[in-house]
């Protein structure tokens, strides 16, 4: 059984902090009368070695909270850490750090750099770093991921599913703490949504992978270990070994 | 990180080319000039350095003053060459007198080109002393023979034995030619004719007789040159000196290369302007690119590039773009520097040949100057990337741009109020430095805040094409980005404002031209020459002779020292300088004060320097020294007398031999066509003259305003070019940009006709829209100028409006054409290609 929430006091310390947590985390868009409450006092804790999915309706908050999470965007109060790392106090370059050493990002849209070849952009991180990947590591990615003949072609000459295996590769190269992955199959055809997910799940069972995903297809937040549900900028449940029919039954719950 | 940026570079050639012709082309003009003017140097130190290269030492008068880098020197007494030839360890000396001797053509013609001198020497037989080397014939030995230069001798068809007619001083003379003669090696001294004669017959034809210009002395073979040199110069009276031939030749060639100096430095100001409108379509293909980049350089940011590697990698961009195009340009300058040389001979400037000299100088300076332009134009493009936050990548991101608009803005305003203070306080100086900083700031400035304007003007330009959907769509793009419209057509701008403040000043240059010779001459004929040197003496008494001319008078013009500074000095006649010349005389008297050898100054100067009648001033003359002399009267300012004017009479006692650069004739009838042939019939023997009425030479110098003003236009064509470049730039980067707008148009019913004129109609209110603000930033900064210079006789101010609206119909059509090519590309898309495009 899953402990989730805030430790309980007394409870022996945990060996390492959760991969990421948010402590009543608000973000509200415009001002006055236009102002939307995007995030409305977030509490939620991403575990270590779990795939965690977030799943809402349209404008619960799901990608916000992701944004702010992962430092892209500043809450307007609250707190969130990655790690032990409190984000809010970071400057540009501090943040930019971590993005590059402990985060890894999977998008909707790929966005791979479109001039470079799929090996390059597995490369990128390492490179903007000014370090060497690791060869081992590499090979084993590529391998796994079923990418090594298409290492030398330019995102423009590989298939939707192709393009995202080789975002997922550079999202794991640095081996981060955590990886964000905002609609990973958003863009893809149900074969390869179902083999993006597999290796999903199994980079997090077999080498120990934190992943947070942000999605609203229940099938795909079925392959997670636990499913946070937020409305109207707030967690409003979650689920433990989600199954399809269990997510979809809590989404109808949520929207009824 | 390089790698992202190199292979974001190669990616998008054309791009890449677009954008570095701007530079190219600035980058051709610098290094072309350099090597141009670097060559013409070098070819002329050679050529001094072996004219003057046995000659061991030259004794002459010290200067007198200094002008322009060319001392005034007076002649020394001949006498002087025997007690030089008696010290001991001498082996030869030859004296040497220089004057005005021009050739007429067997066709009859005066030969001269452009502005090169008309020189008259004196021919030493010893081959080792004199700077013309005989190839053909014998030197002259009797009052009637002459050596005339090899280049003149070929372009005319001259030949040994034949007569040639020359214009002296005095009257002209038929001369047989003995001998042809190269200047040191070269056919002749880069377009001057050269007509030497005997030391005697030169002596008297340039009144020089029992005087020489200056002594050339040859050492005898082992004699230390040191203690010669102060021999010589123990021997020597006061007043004169004695210098090596090797100094002789540096100031030679100092003189020319100070004249190449400033050709250069003319064409290196056009070819900076056109590296300052090329750094605006940079700086605007750099902004277009970060901003179509905002996703990409947004997911570089979250994948872990800090702020340093964006800003780098578009400077690397810059960097790489700019060395590329400068070292294109470097080559095509080289190129262009042969080609310039060949287009000066081809207008008859026969320049000493000369291996082409490509100094690594020049290489650095178009280096420095490419690469720099370029960084520097991407500075702000590159912050404007920093700051493009990471979240941008993601799709339903949308940024604001209010914040930078206000301090765009702001920082536009001081800038342009900055630029128009040292634009006036350069003016006032004036300092010509300051004039160029304030208009660079002032350009600046009205590009930073042009966006400001751009939607509603745009709006207004753009409401008689709205009648078509086409034009309408081409209206609705150029408002729909105000910033993007104002930079792309700032570049224009900037061209277009230095046309209209050339067409300001040269129509208000035209203008005073004629009213200043309304307001100081009343003549009714004006007799000139296209020389600098001025004409025979003889003119004026032949024209007095003429029946029915009443009152002839000359205009001589000199050099003289004035309060320290060295200034130039009017002489006219004083008996008749009533009757041709306006002298409106504030205070003291005019001809009275002329004729009695006193100085009269104009009000101007009067005021500046606090004289007045009966000031007494010292003042200094080459010939005859320092002296006092009384201010006899005070003028209202007169354009032919200029400042300072004397007696005829009293100029010639002080100048040696001058030659009159006019002679202004009235006669008892008013200016007729008999009259004029009359006169013209009479003068038949100098074809170096042109006789005009007052009206004619009114025009004629307008029309030499108007060439300079040709001249001008033709030099700023480039920026023009430069800045329409850029548009082809922006339109090609909005048609990638719109690919798939421009597909859905199409998919839904627009013909490819249609879509060419979108692009056209859009093309054509960026022009009008930069023509339009160009032209009246233009017109002020012409006001300004011309108003700065209303001391310099720029008396009336004209905006030559006709012109004016010629340049916006001209910026409309070369909109068109820089809309031919991306129309068509926009008109060729694929319609299914295009709406899958994302």
């Amino acid at each position: 059984m899953m402990v989730t929430g805030e430790a309980q006091p007394g409870a022996p310390a945990p060996l390492a902090p959760p991969a990421a947590r948010a402590v009543d985390l608000v973000k509200t868009y415009g001002k006055g009368d236009a102002a939307v409450r995007a995030l409305d006092g977030v509490n939620v804790e991403f575990e270590r070695a779990r795939f965690t999915a977030v799943m809402g309706p349209s404008g619960s908050g799901k990608s916000t909270l992701m944004h702010c999470m992962a430092g892209l965007d500043a809450p307007t109060s609250g707190r969130s850490f990655v790690g032990d790392v409190e984000i809010g106090t970071l400057d540009d370059s501090g943040l930019t750090r971590m993005r590059r050493d402990r985060i890894g990002f999977v998008f909707q849209s790929f966005n791979l750099v479109p001039t470079l070849t799929a090996a390059e952009n597995i490369e990128l991180p390492a490179d903007l770093a000014g370090q060497k990947v690791d060869p081992s590591w590499f090979d084993f990615l590529v391998d796994q991921l079923a990418i090594r003949d298409r290492l030398s072609h330019r995102p423009n000459e590989l298939s939707g599913g192709q393009q995202q295996r080789v975002a997922c590769a550079r999202a794991l190269i640095g081996r981060p703490d955590l990886i964000f992955a905002d609609e990973p199959t958003g863009n893809l055809d149900s074969n390869s949504s179902a083999e993006m997910l597999t290796f999903m799940k199994r980079s997090v069972t077999d080498f120990g992978q934190s992943i947070v995903m942000v999605t609203h297809d229940p099938r795909g937040a079925a392959f997670a270990d636990r499913v946070v549900f937020l409305a109207d900028g707030k967690v409003v449940g979650e689920l433990i070994a989600p199954t399809a029919d269990s997510v979809l039954e809590q989404m109808k719950q949520l929207s009824a | 990180m390089w790698k992202a940026t190199i292979k974001g570079l190669l990616a998008h050639k054309l791009r890449l080319a677009l954008t570095g012709l701007a530079i190219v082309l600035g980058v051709t003009f610098v290094s072309g000039t350099l090597v141009l003017t670097d060559t013409l140097k070098n070819t002329f130190n050679t050529l001094f350095g072996q004219v003057y290269q046995n000659i061991d030492f030259e004794v002459r008068a010290t200067a007198a003053f200094s002008q322009g880098g060319q001392a005034v020197r007076k002649p020394i007494p001949q006498s002087i060459a025997a007690t030089v030839a008696s010290v001991p360890g001498v082996q030869y000396v030859s004296g040497v007198v220089e004057g005005y001797a021009q050739l007429v053509s067997p066709q009859g013609k005066a030969i001269g080109s452009g502005g090169a001198p008309n020189i008259g020497l004196s021919f030493d037989p010893n081959p080792q002393l004199s700077a013309l080397r005989l190839v053909a014939g014998t030197g002259p030995t009797t009052p009637n023979e002459v050596v005339i230069d090899q280049g003149t001798a070929d372009k005319y068809g001259f030949s040994l034995g034949e007569r040639i007619r020359i214009l002296l001083s005095g009257p002209p003379k038929v001369f047989t030619i003995t001998g042809i003669a190269k200047f040191g090696t070269a056919n002749n001294l880069a377009g001057a004719t050269i007509a030497a004669f005997d030391l005697p017959t030169a002596q008297q034809l340039f009144s020089e007789v029992g005087r020489l210009d200056a002594i050339e002395v040859l050492a005898k073979p082992g004699v230390d040159k040191a203690q010669l040199q102060h021999a010589i110069a123990t021997v020597l009276p006061a007043g004169v000196q004695v210098v090596t031939g090797q100094t002789v030749a540096n100031e030679q060639s100092n003189a020319i290369n100070q004249a190449l100096s400033f050709f250069s430095t003319a064409l290196l100001v056009f070819a900076f302007i056109s590296l300052f409108v090329g750094a605006f379509t940079i700086f605007n293909t750099f902004s277009i690119l970060v901003g179509q980049r905002t996703r990409e350089l947004a997911l570089l940011r979250i994948l872990g590039a800090n702020r340093r590697q964006i800003f780098r990698s578009v400077l690397v961009e810059a960097t790489i773009l700019g060395l590329v195009a400068s070292l294109v340009g470097l080559g095509l300058g080289v190129l262009t520097a042969i080609g310039l040389e060949a287009l000066l001979k081809g207008f008859g400037i026969t320049l000493p040949t000369g291996p082409l000299v490509f100094e690594s100088s020049t290489v650095v300076a178009a280096l420095v100057v490419g690469v720099g332009v370029t960084v520097v134009s991407a500075i702000s493009p590159a912050r404007r990337a920093v700051r493009i936050p990471p979240i941008a990548a993601m799709a339903d991101y949308r940024g604001s741009e209010e914040e930078s608009s206000r301090r765009r803005i702001i920082v536009g305003c001081v800038l342009g109020l900055a630029g128009v203070v040292a634009l006036a306080v350069g003016l006032g100086k004036p300092a010509i430095q300051l004039v160029g900083v304030g208009a660079v700031a002032i350009f600046i400035a009205v590009g930073m805040l042009a966006p400001l304007v751009a939607r509603p003007m745009s709006s207004v330009i753009g409401r008689p094409l709205a009648n078509s959907v086409a034009g309408k769509l081409g209206r609705e793009n150029s408002m729909r980005s105000p910033r993007r419209t104002a930079q792309t057509a700032s570049a224009l701008m900037v061209g277009l404002a230095l046309v209209s403040t050339m067409a300001v000043f040269g129509a208000s240059l035209s203008k005073s031209a004629t009213s200043s010779v309304d307001e100081a001459v009343d003549a009714d004929y004006i007799v000139t020459t296209s020389g600098l040197a001025g004409f025979s003496t003889s003119v004026a008494a032949t024209a007095a002779a003429v029946a029915g001319v009443t009152a002839v008078s000359s205009v001589y013009g000199g050099e003289f020292e004035f309060e320290k500074s060295v200034t130039s000095l009017t002489g006219v006649s004083p008996a008749e300088v009533g009757q041709t010349v306006i002298l409106r005389v504030a205070s003291g008297t005019g001809s009275a004060a002329l004729a009695s050898g006193e100085l009269l100054v104009d009000t101007t100067t009067a005021n500046s320097d606090h004289l007045r009648v009966g000031s007494l001033v010292p003042v200094t003359f080459a010939e005859t020294g320092r002296q006092t002399m009384r201010i006899g009267g005070i003028y209202k300012p007169n354009a032919l007398l200029g400042s300072y004017a004397v007696g005829d009479g009293f100029f010639r006692a002080h100048f040696n031999d001058p030659l009159p650069l006019a002679v202004l004739i009235r006669t008892s009838a008013a200016a007729s066509a008999a009259g004029e042939a009359a006169i013209v019939a009479a003068l038949h023997a100098y074809p170096n003259l042109t006789i005009q009425t007052q009206a004619q030479f009114e025009k004629s110098q307008q029309k030499s305003v108007d060439t300079l003003l040709g001249l001008v236009y033709v030099l700023l064509a480039l920026a023009i070019l430069i800045a329409l470049i850029g548009i082809v730039n922006t339109l090609m980067l909005s048609v990638f940009e719109r690919t798939h707008e421009i597909g859905l148009l199409r998919a839904v019913g627009m013909r490819r006709r249609q879509v060419r004129a979108m692009i056209r109609s859009e093309a054509v209110i960026l022009s009008v829209f930069g023509a339009v603000i160009g032209i009246v930033v233009g017109t002020g900064l012409g006001v300004a100028f011309s108003d700065s210079l209303s001391n310099q006789g720029i008396t009336d101010i004209v905006v030559p409006y006709s012109s004016l609206v010629v340049f916006v119909v001209i910026a409309a059509l070369l909109g068109l054409a820089a809309a031919t090519w991306p129309a068509r590309r926009a008109a060729k898309l694929d319609v299914l290609a295009a709406i899958a495009a994302e």
